[in-house]
């Protein structure tokens, strides 16, 4: 009876104890957070895929621009072009004559096929493994 | 009161009967949503919130041999729209209105298109360039994307036009060398499938799944731009100057057998193709490799060439021209019915004599001869690669019951044969090159996307020794001397060929009267050829003679084309440096 009684007054002191409403506001805090944090990785993830969808339309553009002023540039060189800035500009013409001078000096070289024209090389490792990988790459063997 | 329990009972048993009957209906119907036609809405279903896009990367672009592109590829934007977002005819009107404006198309056209349709989203307007595509983005028009996709462009104009071809809505080559190479130039498609949202946006955390497009090779031609542009103005001149139906120029190096230039016209406009008139489709065809023609006197060459190499006779071997030459009751006479008595072989060729050839080709005899127009490669294609190549026709002995040996004295002035202008310049080619034929070649080197393939010039077969097209071309180069040099003088370089005038064969048989064909088979420098050109004018007006016709034009691409190869003129021609 006396054990019982001591059990009963030790309980009461539990429930009356000042850390306990400290201990559950911590315990709802920290349920409170772990709750939101799938929310928050949610959201940071949208955010990130959101970013990656608009650097590939970035990309893109770019691209689109890159290759419409190329080929700008094409144009630029295109022989009739070439021809009709000589005449209006620099007023020049077919020549009535011709006449071949023979110099001692070694031919220009041919012209060679512009670099964006020929394969491209491969890219060598530019993208650098993440964190999660390294971790996979260390813990497998 | 039993017979009032029993209709209770009845009742509440036809209640139940019903509704099991309705339950056992709803059941079957369950099941066929379900189960039966399950797929079908699942399919619905996800058709309503995952798009599929079909990837193309950028189509190889179609460069001259120095790398500068004829034809490329720009990205370029379609528009579309999904159906169900302009079901509202005001919004209809609103957003075509807008997008009007920058697709350049009407209003009425874009909403017309999307009423009309039946699919998920339409194409309204294509091929929309950067700025374009920018400003259709800066609407932000629901249910209106922009697809990518792309777009030919042509940075030397209708350079080459017929040779190059097009390609079509879908970007795949649809003619011409776009059509050749179209697996090479095209890449390989890819697929973009993800979910969207309802304005048909892509969701971030979707299921998206790509399998990205790979881009299509850039394609070197053996094509020299200046040479081809060069070979297309002199082309365009000699038929304005002589009122002509159209013509084909082909430029060749006889070393390697690779095509610097390729021009025939009519033709059409390849940067803006105009397919909804079905007659003008034969404007798209490559003329120098699908159309025949009787070759006339240039094809004497060939006949030479087998009386040379068979050690029947040299060039100064005599021989007496009675203007007449008969063969099975037929009689062969000269162009100009001329009866020029003593003569040595060489001016058999620089008369232009057809007495003469059809005597050297029954002095070779009908096996030997057939033989030669064999290894020149006449009566088949080049193997040149180009697509819709013809063979030309040759009846020969083997083909009894069609051949007789007055085709055999035809034959040998290019008559009662057909010939494509390609077959007839690689002719000139052959024997510009030591009697080595070439098989024709037009592309250089493919750059495939981490790697190259080069193509290399393969010799087809040698069809004369090389004595023998040495005293050949310096026979072409006596023909030469005899044309006036107001028609042909090349400026510090020697040069040999080969005139013919023939005439205009006609469906069935028969020749066109007062229509002829003008042609110049010409090789320069005579003494280290670099170029082979043919130059071949169908039906000009007034005189119809290869000399007065074709070869001026022969004379100016040769001077501008040696001096842009940088090929050195004589010592004489040479003015001395300070």
């Amino acid at each position: 009876m006396a054990t019982a009684r001591r059990q009963s007054a030790a309980d009461i002191g539990v429930l009356h104890s000042h850390t306990l409403p400290v201990f559950l506001i911590l315990a709802s805090v920290a349920i409170g957070v772990a709750a939101l944090l799938p929310l928050i990785q949610s959201s940071s993830a949208t955010d990130t895929a959101g970013d990656v969808r608009a650097l590939e339309s970035q990309r893109t553009d770019w691209r689109a621009r890159l290759r419409a002023l190329e080929l700008e540039v094409a144009g630029m060189g295109s022989l009739s072009r070439i021809e009709a800035e000589a005449a209006a500009r620099f007023r020049m013409g077919t020549p009535k004559e011709l006449h071949y001078i023979g110099i001692d000096a070694p031919a220009p070289e041919a012209r060679k096929i512009p670099s964006r024209y020929l394969p491209e090389e491969a890219e060598n490792g530019s993208d650098s493994p993440s964190l999660v990988e390294d971790v996979l790459d260390w813990l497998t063997p | 009161m039993r017979g009032q329990r029993w209709n209770t009972t009845w009742r509440v048993w036809m209640v139940m009967v019903v509704i099991a009957a309705g339950g056992a209906i709803l059941t079957a119907r369950l099941a066929q949503l379900q189960l039966i036609d399950h797929q079908r809405y699942a399919d619905e279903a996800r058709l309503s919130h995952v798009s599929q896009d079909t990837l193309s990367d950028r189509r190889g672009a179609l460069l001259d041999r120095n790398g500068y592109p004829l034809a490329g590829s720009e990205d370029s934007f379609d528009i579309m729209v999904e159906t169900k977002a302009w079901a509202d005819a005001t919004e209809a009107a609103e957003s075509s209105a807008a997008l009007s404006q920058i697709a350049g198309l009407p209003p009425e056209q874009l909403t017309a298109t999307v009423a009309g349709a039946d699919a998920y989203e339409i194409a309204v307007a294509r091929g929309l360039g950067y700025e374009q595509a920018q400003a259709v983005r800066e609407l932000r028009l629901d249910g209106v994307r922009l697809a990518g996709s792309s777009r030919r462009v042509y940075p030397e104009g209708n350079v080459a036009a017929p040779l190059l071809g097009f390609v079509g809505q879908d970007n795949s080559g649809l003619q011409g060398l776009e059509a050749d190479l179209d697996a090479v130039l095209g890449g390989a498609k890819g697929t973009l499938t993800y979910e969207r949202d309802g304005l048909g946006n892509q969701l971030a955390l979707g299921q998206r799944d790509e399998v990205a497009a790979q881009p299509g090779a850039n394609v070197v031609l053996t094509i020299d731009r200046y040479i081809q542009r060069l070979a297309e103005t002199e082309l365009d001149k000699t038929i304005e100057k002589h009122k002509a139906l159209g013509g084909t120029i082909i430029v060749v190096q006889p070393k390697t057998g690779e095509i610097l230039a390729m021009a025939s016209r009519p033709t059409a406009d390849v940067t803006n193709p105009d397919l909804s008139d079905e007659s003008k489709l034969a404007l798209f065809r490559n003329r120098a490799i699908t159309d025949t023609y009787e070759p006339g006197s240039v094809f004497k060459l060939v006949t030479m060439a087998c009386a040379l190499d068979l050690g029947l006779v040299g060039p100064y071997t005599p021989w007496y021209d009675e203007g007449i030459f008969r063969v099975d009751n037929w009689a062969i006479r000269n162009w100009d019915f001329s009866r020029n008595g003593d003569q040595s072989v060489t001016q058999i060729l620089s008369k232009s004599l057809n007495t003469g050839a059809a005597f050297l080709s029954h002095l070779a005899g009908p096996e030997q001869f057939y033989a030669y127009v064999d290894r020149f490669g006449f009566g088949k294609p080049t193997a040149s690669g180009l697509g819709g190549e013809a063979g030309g026709q040759v009846r020969t002995p083997n083909d009894a019951a069609n051949w007789r040996e007055v085709d055999m004295a035809t034959n040998s002035f290019g008559q009662g044969l057909s010939a494509t202008p390609l077959q007839v310049v690689m002719t000139g080619a052959a024997i510009a090159n030591d009697g080595l034929a070439m098989k024709p070649q037009i592309v250089k080197e493919i750059a495939y996307p981490g790697q190259s393939q080069t193509v290399l010039s393969q010799p087809a077969a040698q069809v004369i020794k090389p004595e023998t097209a040495r005293t050949l071309r310096e026979m072409m180069g006596v023909v030469v001397e005899g044309i006036s040099p107001t028609l042909l003088d090349v400026d510090g370089y020697r040069v040999g060929g080969k005139t013919g005038t023939a005439n205009l064969t006609v469906e069935g048989g028969g020749y066109k009267p007062d229509a002829y064909i003008s042609s110049f088979l010409g090789i320069a420098p005579l003494d280290n050829p670099v170029l082979a050109i043919l130059v071949k004018i169908d039906e000009p007006q007034g005189t119809p003679w290869g000399t007065v016709v074709a070869a001026p034009a022969f004379d100016h691409i040769v001077e501008a084309a040696l001096a842009h190869l940088k090929v050195p003129p004589t010592e004489s021609a040479l003015v001395a440096a300070e």
